[in-house]
């Protein structure tokens, strides 16, 4: 099982999510093993979306004429993007196991970093939207995508991790809160960064 | 009426407040959804003054804290203390003046703001005849809450307790001294302080409304209905009363953070900056707390709406109590101010936290005051997924419309002028406002199901009459 379920899940896990999640309940792969081959690819496409479509169109928030800026800044934003996601990730697989000890769940940290992988990878295929940095497309179109992954996240904790649904149920809304936050923190930081001077130029 | 039988609860009142809390969710909602569509169709308001934005906007907020929200708070307060002080209300004569008072105030109140009468403070725009009635119903529901804890048969004073009184205390504080004024006319006033003091006392007051009603009065509902309905005790009792202490002495001094890049001194920026910061760890602990209790009782989901409701608002109180202080930074706050994130962290509180829980509180206490069962669970179920919706998407439109805004305000060309003009950006955003509309008609859809599901659980019946219990001579009063 072990040997093949990384291809798996690289594949599978788009269109029979619930299928990978049991398949992820008979194994334990080793977290690196899931990062290499599974997480990492799906990790660098949206920055690689990003980058493409901010160099060709400009990101487009709403007004006139977009936003440009030199390639080397929206390599650094890109690359930027790409470290964050990867934070991102490990450190929600990190809070997941150590959440998982309160709910009874499995504690194999390559499972939860898989599972992770699994709920987010609607996302990472979702960022196709960056090609084109319209702010507004984007949020149009990652709402249902969000939507399905928040589905995912519930269904998916108590299928991969062993425990009853009420129990997923909680421990799916606490990771929720911690997603919360993690994504307003990214706001913050951006904004941070905007003020120091990376990225657009800001009379500030 | 009230039952003069001294072993009786008085719950009749509670079953009052509670549906006037349900009808002004339902106004304010409906004014706030409307006036979300005057920022996408400017013209709906046909030329009509009271139905411009700067009139209906102040009944919204006004309509949704007050009206809502306190009368939601003094059902739960009266609820509660009852039972952890296991006598009925003192004076419960008054506690119906209170009751009815209130909603009066509510309601006129609501009223000349669509008149126009207004004294520009945000959150405290009712003039001079509304606030003094508001301070004497308050210090009313005080004496009745106070009352009722001195003639407690029980000893210790339960954790709730603490913070529906800190919530009467520092409220009638906040309101008595913020709303100081020379009264001109009947509708006019002009506030006793003047330029930077006055925005630092308003803030204080704007601030503090914010975290001793909206924040520390719904723990006070938190920490009696979350271990009620897990059938849990609170998770570390001792993590909650440092909590509080912690909240009350650390809250009271973040306001200023609304002034940033003002006329105010920079050093009380700097510590309204330190203390939000600090802030973070109280909330947290209590919704570290609140997560653990409910987390040994799982079980209980399976036949309980309602404690779905109360788990999701931690998640969005934790949200919340994190982006607060974030938005503090100077360095985050000089994109962010002004712009519809300000807003969306609002509603991530108002929706997310303050609706959820009081929603998920009166799912649980509405069936046990009248003595049935839930007209529907499907119903409330369907609400759940509503209101989360509905939160979900208002949350993230206003983060793309605010991070859009700060970011074009602010963008210069090589020369340095401002690349964007605002008018333009103003226009740029339907998309993003027609997207909150739609939230906030999920949001209100969802209101209205439990308006209906409660009026289907209530109809043709009144609080049940129950008997104090007896108390456990080990923590009772000694007489």
């Amino acid at each position: 099982m072990v040997t093949n379920i990384y291809s798996f899940l690289l594949f599978k896990s788009l269109y029979q999510p619930l299928e990978a999640f049991k398949q992820l309940s008979q194994s334990e792969p080793s977290p690196l093993g899931v990062m290499l081959r599974y997480s990492i690819w799906l990790l660098v496409l949206p920055p690689i979306f990003s980058l493409i479509g901010a160099a060709n169109f400009g990101w487009r928030l709403g007004a006139a004429e977009p936003l440009r800026l030199p390639t080397q800044a929206l390599l650094l934003v890109s690359l930027g993007y790409f470290v964050v996601l990867v934070f991102g990730l490990f450190s929600t697989a990190l809070i997941s196991r150590w959440m998982a000890a309160t709910y009874g769940a499995s504690a194999a940290l390559g499972r939860h970093v898989a599972l992770i992988t699994i709920v987010g990878e609607p996302l990472a295929v979702g960022s196709l939207a960056h090609l084109y940095p319209d702010v507004f497309i984007n949020i149009l179109i990652i709402i249902p995508t969000m939507i399905w992954s928040m589905y995912l996240l519930y269904k998916g904790i108590p299928i991969a991790l062993g425990i009853t649904s009420e129990k997923g149920m909680l421990m799916a809304s606490s990771l929720v809160g911690w997603l919360l936050v993690a994504a307003v923190s990214l706001l913050g930081l951006s904004m941070t960064l905007w003020t120091l001077g990376v990225g657009p130029l800001l009379g500030v | 009426m009230s039952n003069e039988n001294s072993n009786l609860y008085h719950d009749q009142i509670v079953l009052h407040l509670v549906q006037f809390s349900v009808f002004w969710a339902i106004v304010a909602m409906t004014a706030g959804v409307y006036i979300s569509a005057e920022l996408v169709w400017p013209t709906i308001d046909f030329g009509q003054f009271w139905l411009s934005f700067g009139r209906l906007r102040p009944l919204h907020t006004n309509g949704i804290i007050f009206g809502f929200g306190v009368s939601a708070l003094m059902a739960t307060g009266f609820y509660s203390v009852q039972r952890t002080s296991h006598v009925p209300l003192f004076m419960p004569r008054l506690a119906w003046f209170v009751c009815y008072a209130w909603q009066l105030i509510v309601l006129l109140g609501g009223l000349s703001l669509l008149a126009g009468w207004t004294t520009s403070k945000e959150y405290a725009e009712l003039e001079w005849p509304f606030d003094i009635a508001i301070a004497i119903v308050w210090v009313c529901f005080g004496v009745v809450f106070f009352g009722t804890i001195a003639n407690r048969k029980i000893r210790p004073i339960y954790i709730s307790n603490w913070f529906y009184g800190a919530l009467i205390i520092v409220i009638a504080m906040l309101h008595i001294v913020n709303s100081l004024a020379i009264p001109v006319t009947i509708g006019k006033s002009y506030s006793l302080y003047a330029g930077a003091q006055d925005a630092i006392v308003q803030w204080w007051y704007g601030h503090n409304a914010v975290g001793f009603l909206l924040t520390g009065g719904f723990l006070g509902m938190m920490y009696y209905f979350l271990p009620k309905h897990a059938g849990r005790p609170i998770w570390s009792y001792r993590l909650s009363v440092v909590a509080f202490w912690a909240f009350t002495y650390s809250y009271i001094w973040a306001g200023p953070h609304h002034l940033h890049y003002s006329a105010i001194p920079e050093w009380v920026l700097s510590l309204s900056v330190v203390m939000s910061v600090i802030l973070l760890a109280p909330s947290w602990a209590t919704m570290i707390n609140g997560i653990m209790t409910v987390s040994s009782a799982s079980e209980k989901l399976k036949t309980d709406p309602a404690l779905k409701f109360i788990v999701l608002s931690l998640a969005f109180y934790g949200l919340a109590t994190f982006e607060g202080p974030m938005m503090a930074f100077p360095s985050v706050n000089v994109v962010s101010h002004f712009t519809d994130w300000t807003i969306g962290h609002v509603h991530s509180g108002a929706l997310g936290w303050n609706a959820m829980i009081t929603y998920g509180t009166f799912y649980y206490m509405v069936p046990r005051l009248v003595g049935g069962e839930l007209y529907s669970v499907r119903l409330a179920n369907i609400h759940f997924w509503m209101a989360l919706a509905g939160t979900m998407l208002y949350v993230m439109a206003m983060w793309g419309a605010g991070v859009s805004q700060g970011l074009l305000w602010l963008s210069v060309d090589e020369i340095g002028e401002l690349s964007f003009s605002f008018k333009d950006i103003m226009a740029s955003m339907a998309p993003f406002y027609g997207l909150r509309l739609i939230a906030g008609l999920i949001f209100l859809g969802g209101t209205t199901l439990m308006a209906y599901n409660l009026y289907k659980t209530i109809a043709g019946k009144s609080a049940v009459k129950v008997q104090v219990p007896a108390v456990d001579p080990a923590f009772g009063v000694s007489s």
